[in-house]
């Protein structure tokens, strides 16, 4: 058989190894077959392509070294970085937040483990572990395993010498220039060459390829130049009007930290792809982010009248209902997740917690002793920590203790089980226990201001005024508008200030 | 000679020289000691801390920390930025500097108070006392305070009493009215909230809202109606947005039955509280009222989500269901109450009566006798226990637990009408069937009618729930994770 068949075959079967293999013998009898030259490249670019789109995630670097950002305090519901000043929003009393100050959302994505924060401190402390993979840096955390491929020394040294190859040769032959463009930023993870490349091809095809004008966009977004990232991404679209562009000028904004702009671009978008569920599903991330929950759900319902296996959709849809007092139906949306074949730990957790609200109890523990078996380990802790809720409210203060222990044994940073301890304790009337847990709780979440309010209500009543003090203010800090918060700092301050 | 005249030289005069020379042996002027008092003052009645703290550093330098009014201004802003054990120390230094001053000894007891360490605060305002000439309303409600605190409620009352002659000063009728509430001397602690509120309320100070509003809480747990809703009418006339009163006068209305009135209070209520699980239960009963059970359970229900450690609510939601004919779910939520709340007798009959329905006779039984034992003197629980025995077949128990009722009922002052309509058809229904012994159908009216009487003894402990105590913050914590499917 003809190997040159033989490799394209390989590659239309994805079998890109065998395809890398057939072409390097290939090359090896005659080196200047550029047909085999792009279909080895592509291989082994398609080796390690990921959606990038879907795995961006801001890093720290980027949240702190960040000069775009046009106000520091912008108005109310303008802004990614506080998502409380937003009117209408769901707080914190009904629904509850996350390490990152923001409303817990239907599903784990990048994008609602990594809010700004607001210190460095804050930042910090949420390092990276299996719960909050937050990278010190977008470039590492996105590209990390590109790297370590390009770094495998390959028998016979690297497939092409980056530093040794005349990018201008290249850049007027377009059916050469973009797989070796896809090689470089893919494979090779060099974006300054992939860059030159770009900026030399987009001049030798007289700026009329809006192609390569998305790839420049791709590489100064990388690179952190925001600014000239819009600007290709706006020529290009110009040009042609694609979804990609319109998601990545998007991306683009919000990393400015402008999300309205964003929305703009993405109805943009939706006037060219008409119900497009890529678009869709970006507003109604946007949304979620600027805590406007019913528009959120709006977009997600859209979504799901296009296509009714969405599990994102189904999920924030569902997460919705429960929040909002509605736990029948949102045991319909988990119950549909079920259907269509998700059977995992948190599945099962939901719907026992659902079950309970509805009043079904008879399949509540089965659901909890589903989730327990499937659990992994990151899970154990939240599970065990909703069959102690479920124990608080059939009264039975005894078991809920029992299962917040077992949640701590399984994460022993796990701050609302050590705050419910507290809660338990006191109610016992062991008052030292219940501060030694608050203190816990408050140390360990500095976004809870339910374990400030308790130990503040705590000290108050001992009478340890200082105390009292200085932990309310910081639960009016977590959550400005607590009221019991607000009138305990009014009763205290009449003790702390003095004419 | 011009002594002016020698000291020219090319016609131009020499600067400086001419003047006396006296003056220049003279001691350079000295700044006063106090003498930018009044800048640190301003500054810190303006609460504009940031200058006030660069002014005191100045001054301390220029006196070598021995400026007693600059340390006095530093305690006080140290206090208000929570540091105690800081601005005590400063306050020392002022003790120090000047021993005679009153305020010093006053403001280290304060910090000491602060801090906890009553007994040393005690002391400390006991040697104020002794210092200063004239008595002092402050160190009087302080040294109350004090005593309260160490639990000698005798010398605290007295020392709160000589502090309101003295200084006429909410805080310390506020004070006062509490210990008597601790007491249990409502009449007493009335009295002075009266007075207080007789004093302070025309002059509009800014928590004459919140006084009318406890006087009217109190007139409301001795039953005194009318008075309570002039009272909380006057704290909604000074401050329309106070949660506390409007959600003491919406239950007030919801008593008389007044829905519509009491839920367009908690509407306004609920704005400035969205989160008050009494609120939303107190709504959910509303509803209940009105009939509207849907509602009434979908309220409930948030209030329990809100505060799920809260018997009340799961009494209330357990009655609801029961109205709703959801047995089972009553029986959960009822028996969540009673683990709770062991001692209240109004759930363990309720539970019976689900019980009953549940067709579970022996642990009615049970129910019933709980209930009778808890409250002995409660005329509802034998009439249900009658009720339900008659309609087991046990005739010779009902009658006898009629009986019972019939002579507490000569006992209670007021008495529903539907109790006793109830008790004498059942002994109607109960004397045909001693005599013929043909099952009669007995009248299953009976019970609801008594779980009515419920709702209203359920309103009056509806109000005992404005007093929000830490409640266990629950959040049901969904996550899923889809991306790693």
């Amino acid at each position: 058989m003809d190997l040159i068949f033989l490799a394209l075959s390989l590659y239309k079967k994805r079998q890109f190894e065998e395809c890398v293999k057939t072409c390097t013998e290939l090359l090896d009898k005659n080196p200047f077959d550029q047909a085999v030259w792009v279909l080895k490249m592509k291989a082994l670019t398609e080796q390690l392509y990921v959606d990038d789109l879907e795995a961006e995630e801001e890093g720290i670097a980027e949240a702190f070294m960040d000069n775009e950002t046009i106000a520091e305090s912008a108005r109310p519901g303008t802004s990614l970085k506080n998502p409380g000043t937003s009117q209408g929003g769901s707080t914190q009393g009904y629904r509850p937040w996350t390490q990152t100050g923001r409303p817990v959302s239907g599903v784990v994505r990048p994008g609602t483990q990594t809010a700004r924060p607001g210190t460095m401190e804050q930042a910090l402390r949420t390092p990276r572990t299996s719960k909050t993979a937050r990278p010190s840096t977008s470039q590492s955390a996105r590209t990390i395993r590109l790297g370590t491929a390009s770094m495998l020394s390959e028998p016979g040294g690297p497939f092409i010498q980056l530093s040794r190859i005349n990018l201008g040769n290249y850049a007027a032959k377009p059916s050469l220039a973009k797989p070796l463009f896809l090689y470089i930023l893919y494979h090779e993870n060099s974006i300054r060459h992939a860059l030159q490349l770009a900026v030399l091809a987009t001049q030798a095809c007289e700026f009329k390829d809006w192609w390569w004008k998305v790839q420049l966009g791709k590489c100064y977004y990388s690179l952190g130049l925001m600014r000239e990232a819009e600007q290709q991404f706006r020529s290009a679209l110009r040009q042609h009007q694609c979804i990609e562009t319109f998601l990545r000028l998007g991306r683009v904004y919000i990393r400015l930290d402008q999300p309205l702009s964003a929305l703009d671009v993405c109805r943009t978008g939706l006037e060219y792809f008409p119900k497009e569920i890529t678009l869709l599903t970006e507003i109604a991330r946007i949304f979620e982010g600027l805590n406007n929950m019913t528009m959120s759900v709006k977009y997600y319902r859209e979504i799901v009248t296009e296509d009714s296996t969405n599990v994102e959709a189904i999920a924030c849809i569902g997460m919705h209902h429960f929040y909002t007092d509605q736990p029948e139906m949102a045991l319909r949306f988990y119950r549909r997740l079920l259907q269509m074949g998700l059977y995992n730990a948190e599945l099962f957790n939901n719907l026992g917690l659902c079950c309970f609200y509805a009043q079904q109890y008879d399949m509540t523990l089965s659901c909890f002793q589903h989730a327990l078996s499937l659990a992994k380990e990151d899970d154990v802790a939240d599970i065990w920590y909703n069959i102690g809720l479920i124990a608080i409210g059939v009264g039975d203060t005894r078991l809920a203790g029992q299962c917040l222990r077992l949640a701590i044994s399984a994460d022993s940073s796990h701050a609302p089980a050590y705050n419910n301890l507290g809660v338990l304790e006191l109610r016992r009337g062991r008052v030292n226990e219940a501060r030694a847990f608050f203190q816990a709780a408050a140390s360990l979440a500095p976004y809870l201001f339910e374990p400030y309010f308790n130990h503040a209500a705590l000290s108050n009543k001992l009478g340890d005024l200082q105390a009292s003090y200085i932990v309310i203010q910081k639960s009016l800090e977590a959550y400005p508008s607590h009221i019991p918060s607000q009138e305990l700092l009014h009763a205290l301050e009449k003790h702390f200030t003095f004419i | 000679m011009d002594s002016a005249r020698t000291e020219y030289s090319n016609g131009i005069p020499a600067r400086s020289v001419p003047k006396s020379r006296q003056d220049s042996t003279k001691a350079p002027e000295l700044q006063a000691v106090e003498g930018r008092n009044w800048l640190l003052h301003r500054h810190y009645s303006r609460k504009e801390f940031g200058i006030c703290k660069i002014l005191v550093q100045e001054e301390l330098e220029r006196t070598r920390g021995k400026h007693e009014y600059a340390n006095y201004i530093q305690g006080l802003i140290l206090r208000h930025e929570g540091k105690i054990q800081e601005s005590l120390e400063c306050f020392q230094i002022c003790h120090s500097l000047n021993q005679r001053n009153v305020d010093n000894i006053k403001q280290v007891a304060r910090s000491l108070f602060l801090l906890g360490l009553h007994n040393v605060a005690l002391e400390a305002y006991l040697e104020a006392q002794q210092v200063s000439k004239t008595p002092d309303w402050d160190i009087f409600h302080n040294l109350g305070e004090c005593w309260l605190r160490l639990g000698e409620h005798g010398k605290a009352k007295e020392a709160l009493r000589q502090a309101v002659q003295l200084g006429r000063h909410e805080r310390s009728y506020i004070a006062l009215a509490n210990m008597y509430k601790m007491e249990g001397e409502m009449q007493a602690a009335i009295d002075i909230y009266k007075a207080a509120v007789e004093l302070f309320f025309l002059r509009a100070s800014p928590d004459s809202a919140q006084l009318a509003t406890s006087l009217g809480l109190l007139y409301l747990q001795e039953g005194k109606y009318q008075h309570a809703l002039e009272k909380l009418g006057g704290a909604l006339a000074r401050d329309p947005q106070c949660a506390q009163a409007l959600l003491a006068a919406g239950a007030m209305m919801q008593n008389h039955s007044d829905y519509d009135v009491a839920l367009s209070k908690y509407k306004i209520a609920a704005q400035s509280w969205p989160e008050s699980p009494a609120l939303w239960n107190n709504v959910g009963m509303c509803f209940y009222g009105k009939k509207k059970f849907v509602a009434s359970l979908s309220c409930l229900k948030r209030a329990h989500y809100l505060s799920p450690l809260d018997w009340d609510i799961l009494f209330n939601l357990g009655l609801v269901h029961m109205a709703t004919q959801q047995y089972a779910s009553a029986f959960h939520f009822l028996s969540a109450a009673i683990n709770l709340k062991p001692a209240h007798a109004g759930t363990f009959l309720l539970l019976a009566i689900t019980l009953r329905h549940l067709e579970d006779p022996d642990n009615a039984t049970e129910a019933f006798k709980q209930a009778s034992f808890l409250a002995p003197l409660d005329v509802s629980v034998p009439l249900n226990f009658a009720v339900f025995l008659e309609s087991q077949g046990d005739l010779e128990g009902a009658s006898l637990q009629l009986v019972r009722f019939q002579d507490l009922a000569q006992v209670t002052p007021q008495i529903s009408s539907e109790l006793l309509q109830t008790s004498s058809q059942l002994s109607k229904s109960l004397n045909s069937r001693l005599l013929s012994d043909t099952s009669s159908k007995a009248s299953a009216t009976g019970t609801d009618a008594n779980d009515k009487s419920h709702i209203e003894v359920e309103a009056q402990v509806r109000v005992r729930n404005h007093p929000i105590d830490s409640s266990p913050e629950s959040e049901p914590r969904n996550n899923l994770a889809d991306d790693e499917v």
